[in-house]
């Protein structure tokens, strides 16, 4: 009896028709197939935002491929972080690359992240039925934040150092739980060689095995429920059957690849023209060196806790501080609960607003504290500003008083934007 | 004369009766706030005091507030003898238990009562020296003053103690208010050595003093480093002269003065010829190219034959001086060019590991092994000192070695950094090149008509 198929017609199957079937029957892939070959993706004028979940998981495939390539090198000891650092930059070959990829992949997967937030609360794509699709998502979120805190320590650098003092510190005044908390991130109570090991166990394998189960059932539920589609569009067009759509396979993940390639060519280009800087070994006897900051994405964070006056109507403000971000983020966390109609939705999106803003600003004053770089300052201020008005673009109808007045305000923002730069280079 | 001097001293320093060995009569216990009524130095020495007159030098409490021996409980009989009570009162004139200082002479023995008895000085402080009264004699001060008195005319400008420690209100030595505390030690010397009125005509071994030691000195290096920055490590007037036996170091002692800090250079000039030779000419070690007092930063430009250097001066065929040969000035020239190779050459790789900095790359190996060239040109610095231009060369060769190196690690990193952008021109293209067809593949792929409906949003 021969195991090769036969076609209906009696004609035996080339070797790449067997080797389909071998794989098609073991693993059951006619299911994947079958979902593969339903699948479909609205067409309206948000579409674009459906490629940011595409462009974090693409991202996140790097984060895994790099980092595995990076830690056949790492050696997690304070004696010899830095130093397997710097041998990767400078003996291993590519190390260079590859360190630099994954600190810059790591970057833009938040940046993405955020977008993606953003733009999937713009759409209101977490109501009913999606509500744990968004609850997994803020978790995400919340996770690679996790990755990047951990990671920054890694290569034990004084900057890296200092700024896991200072940010472990910030956990501690948590009121009750803080001082367990700090010993618990800690391994004790200072930074030491028992952080970085704990911090390195957290980055490789804690945080992995939670995110991959977290992204499991994020991705799990985006299948299941299919992409949503805003209401506005839905009522433009008269009803979900009658919005446009594509199949998944090939148009929208031949879309995505594209996608994917310029990630690439964006990512080579950074890790090629700014490689990742190491600093100098963290000497945890020495003063702290000057501009302790954190990672971008924490800096709204830490400026507002910077600014804040030691006490507020007697509590401390620091504590206070902690404990309002920490409101921000349960409330984030529970949008799709307190979106309970039209006013609690103005509520929100009041709040939303005044949140990206208050990103904005402070992401921009952190980043640019020294006053002789206002006009810097000025710059990522109007570029952030710049973005995040983009994302409203699509759900401003052409031709209204307030399409007019959002392309207005990227105008301005457009214009201020080339002559702060005008400004920066003749000065 | 010898009459009106003791009773001068006797009023001038007063407060004394009492016991026939001051010192030993001295409570260790601790201060006590005031004096007793019944106290016999108040009734005179005290401003409120009931024989008191306006000839009658007064000391009051405050004053003494601060005083070393005050602060440990010792009170005017302790130093002045006499007796302390006015039941035991005695004149001053009668009293053999009273001190008297006749003249500045009797001073470094009345204060080397306490401070030259072990047993004693070591009640309040164990380590205490107890060597100043004799290497007092010992010193300029102390031998001019031996010399007037055996003149029978007492020198009354030469210094004692009390000239630098002050009479009441001595402060310990450690207390920066001191004028025997490092940064106050050159104005205290000063107020002698500066005065040219009193300096005039003053020689030691035949070699007049000078008044402007202290103007050169705030000049010098080591001034600075002591009066501009703080550092009280520099040397002031006492770490070079001596301060209790103060005297200008001899020829052949200068270098050991110096050596005393500048331990290195102290050793190698000890065993180069040049020492020897030197000597034998009569010039002092250190000071002949580095000065005395006014010693500023050493820079290399005194090495060498240009006319700012040093070696210029007397081994040059133009101004040769003390039989210097000309192949002492050929070697100082070779030592200055092989320094300013190595100069050259850490300078080229600073300017180029900055370059890399600047651009990204990783270049702290390269630098951190840098450290070993500069560290190789200051041996050389030092090993100048030994003369010998085999030494300096090979300090040198190994700072050049490892400069030559870590340039050369540089340029490979300015390198890579071309070669990274040049290989990312590289690999956008076929990225850019995949795109470009995939939009195009995308262009072609109809959208097909709405077949199936989504799923409501509810």
């Amino acid at each position: 009896m021969s195991l090769a198929p036969v076609s209906a017609q009696g004609e035996k199957a080339s070797w790449k028709q067997r080797l389909k079937a071998f794989f098609v029957e073991r693993l059951g892939l006619e299911a994947v197939q079958s979902l593969a070959a339903k699948k479909t993706v609205p067409l309206h004028r948000c579409t674009p935002f459906y490629f940011l979940g595409g462009m974090a998981l693409f991202l996140f495939l790097v984060q895994i491929v790099s980092g595995i390539l990076l830690a056949l090198y790492y050696k997690p000891s304070p004696d010899q972080a830095f130093e397997s650092v710097r041998a990767i930059m400078t003996e291993v070959e590519f190390g260079w690359l590859i360190r630099s990829a994954h600190s810059w992949s790591a970057n833009l997967l938040i940046g993405i992240l955020f977008l993606h937030l953003l733009t999937t609360y713009m759409m209101r794509a977490y109501r009913r039925p999606r509500e744990i699709t968004w609850i997994t998502g803020v978790l995400l979120l919340a996770l690679f934040m996790a990755f990047g805190f951990s990671g920054y320590l890694l290569p034990w650098n004084q900057l890296a150092f200092f700024a896991t003092r200072v940010g472990t510190a910030i956990v501690g005044v948590v009121p009750g739980i803080g001082h367990s908390l700090l010993l618990l991130a800690r391994g004790g109570e200072e930074v030491t060689g028992d952080t970085l090991a704990r911090f390195y166990a957290i980055h490789v394998v804690v945080l992995p095995l939670v995110t991959f189960v977290v992204l499991g059932i994020h991705l799990y539920l985006v299948q299941k429920h299919g992409m949503s589609i805003p209401e506005r569009e839905l009522a433009r067009y008269g009803g979900p059957e009658r919005v446009p759509s594509m199949p998944f396979v090939p148009h929208f993940l031949l879309r995505d690849i594209v996608g994917w390639y310029l990630a690439l060519a964006l990512l080579a280009a950074l890790a090629a023209l700014f490689p990742w800087e190491l600093g100098e070994k963290a000497d945890p006897f020495g003063a702290a060196p000057e501009g302790i900051k954190p990672e971008w994405y924490f800096l709204f964070m830490y400026q507002t806790l910077k600014l804040l006056p030691p006490y507020i109507a007697g509590f401390e403000g620091e504590v206070l501080g902690v404990l309002f971000f920490g409101l921000c983020g349960l409330v984030v966390l529970v949008v799709p609960f307190l979106d309970r109609g039209p006013r609690s939705r103005a509520v929100l999106n009041g709040l939303a607003a005044v949140a990206v803003a208050f990103f904005v600003v402070m992401t921009a004053w952190a980043f640019f504290p020294n006053p002789e770089q206002k006009v810097a300052c000025i710059m990522l201020g109007t570029l952030l500003s710049f973005v995040s008005l983009t994302l409203l673009v699509p759900f401003a109808d052409q031709r209204t008083p307030a399409y007019r007045l959002l392309i207005g305000l990227l105008g301005l923002l457009g214009l201020i934007f080339v002559g702060a730069a005008v400004w920066e280079l003749i000065a | 004369m010898k009459g009106r001097l003791a009773i001068f001293a006797a009023v001038w320093c007063g407060m004394a009766f009492g016991s026939a060995v001051a010192g030993e009569k001295g409570s260790a216990s601790g201060p006590s706030p005031s004096l007793p009524d019944d106290y016999s130095c108040k009734v005179c020495h005290w401003k409120d005091g009931e024989l008191w007159n306006q000839e009658t030098p007064t000391v009051s409490e405050s004053e003494l507030a601060d005083d070393i021996h005050w602060q440990v409980g010792l009170r005017c009989h302790d130093c002045h003898g006499g007796a302390p009570s006015i039941e035991d009162y005695e004149n001053h004139r009668t009293d053999e238990s009273f001190h008297a200082i006749a003249s500045p002479a009797d001073i470094p023995g009345f204060c080397g009562r306490c401070h030259s008895k072990i047993e004693y000085m070591r009640r309040y402080t164990p380590s205490a020296r107890t060597d100043q009264e004799t290497e007092y004699w010992t010193s300029g001060h102390g031998q001019r003053l031996k010399e007037s008195l055996e003149e029978k005319k007492v020198d009354k400008d030469v210094a004692t103690c009390v000239d630098c420690h002050g009479r009441h209100g001595i402060l310990a030595v450690n207390d920066p208010r001191s004028p025997v505390y490092p940064t106050h030690v050159g104005e205290t010397c000063a107020r002698c050595h500066s005065d040219e009125k009193r300096m005039a005509g003053r020689t030691y071994h035949g070699r007049p003093l000078g008044h402007d030691q202290y103007e050169q000195w705030q000049q010098s290096v080591h001034g600075q480093a002591l009066l501009k920055k703080g550092d009280l490590s520099a040397p002031t007037c006492n770490d070079c002269h001596g301060n209790h036996g103060a005297v200008p170091p001899g020829i052949d002692s200068v270098a050991n003065a110096c050596g005393s800090c500048h331990a290195k250079q102290a050793e190698l000039f000890s065993e180069a010829r040049m020492k020897h030779r030197f000597e034998e000419i009569g010039l002092p070690g250190c000071v002949t190219c580095h000065g005395n007092h006014r010693i500023v930063q050493p820079t290399d430009e005194m090495l060498g034959m240009a006319k700012s250097a040093v070696c210029s001066r007397c081994h040059s065929p133009e101004n040769e001086q003390y039989g210097a040969p000309l192949a002492g000035g050929e070697a100082a020239a070779a030592m200055r060019k092989a320094m300013e190779d190595l100069k050259q050459q850490i300078a080229e790789a600073q300017a180029k590991l900055a370059e890399a900095d600047r651009l990204g790359m990783e270049v702290s190996g390269p630098r951190y092994d840098l450290r070993q060239a500069v560290d190789a040109l200051t041996n050389a610095r030092s090993l100048i000192h030994s003369f010998s231009l085999d030494r300096v060369q090979k300090a040198l060769k190994e700072g050049l070695d490892v400069a030559t190196n870590v340039n050369k690690r540089a340029e490979d990193a300015l390198r890579e950094h071309t070669y990274r952008r040049i290989w990312l021109a590289v690999s956008l293209v076929p990225i850019l090149l995949v795109v470009t067809l995939l939009i195009l593949y995308i262009r072609t792929l109809p959208i097909p008509e709405p077949t199936s409906p989504h799923e409501a949003d509810r």
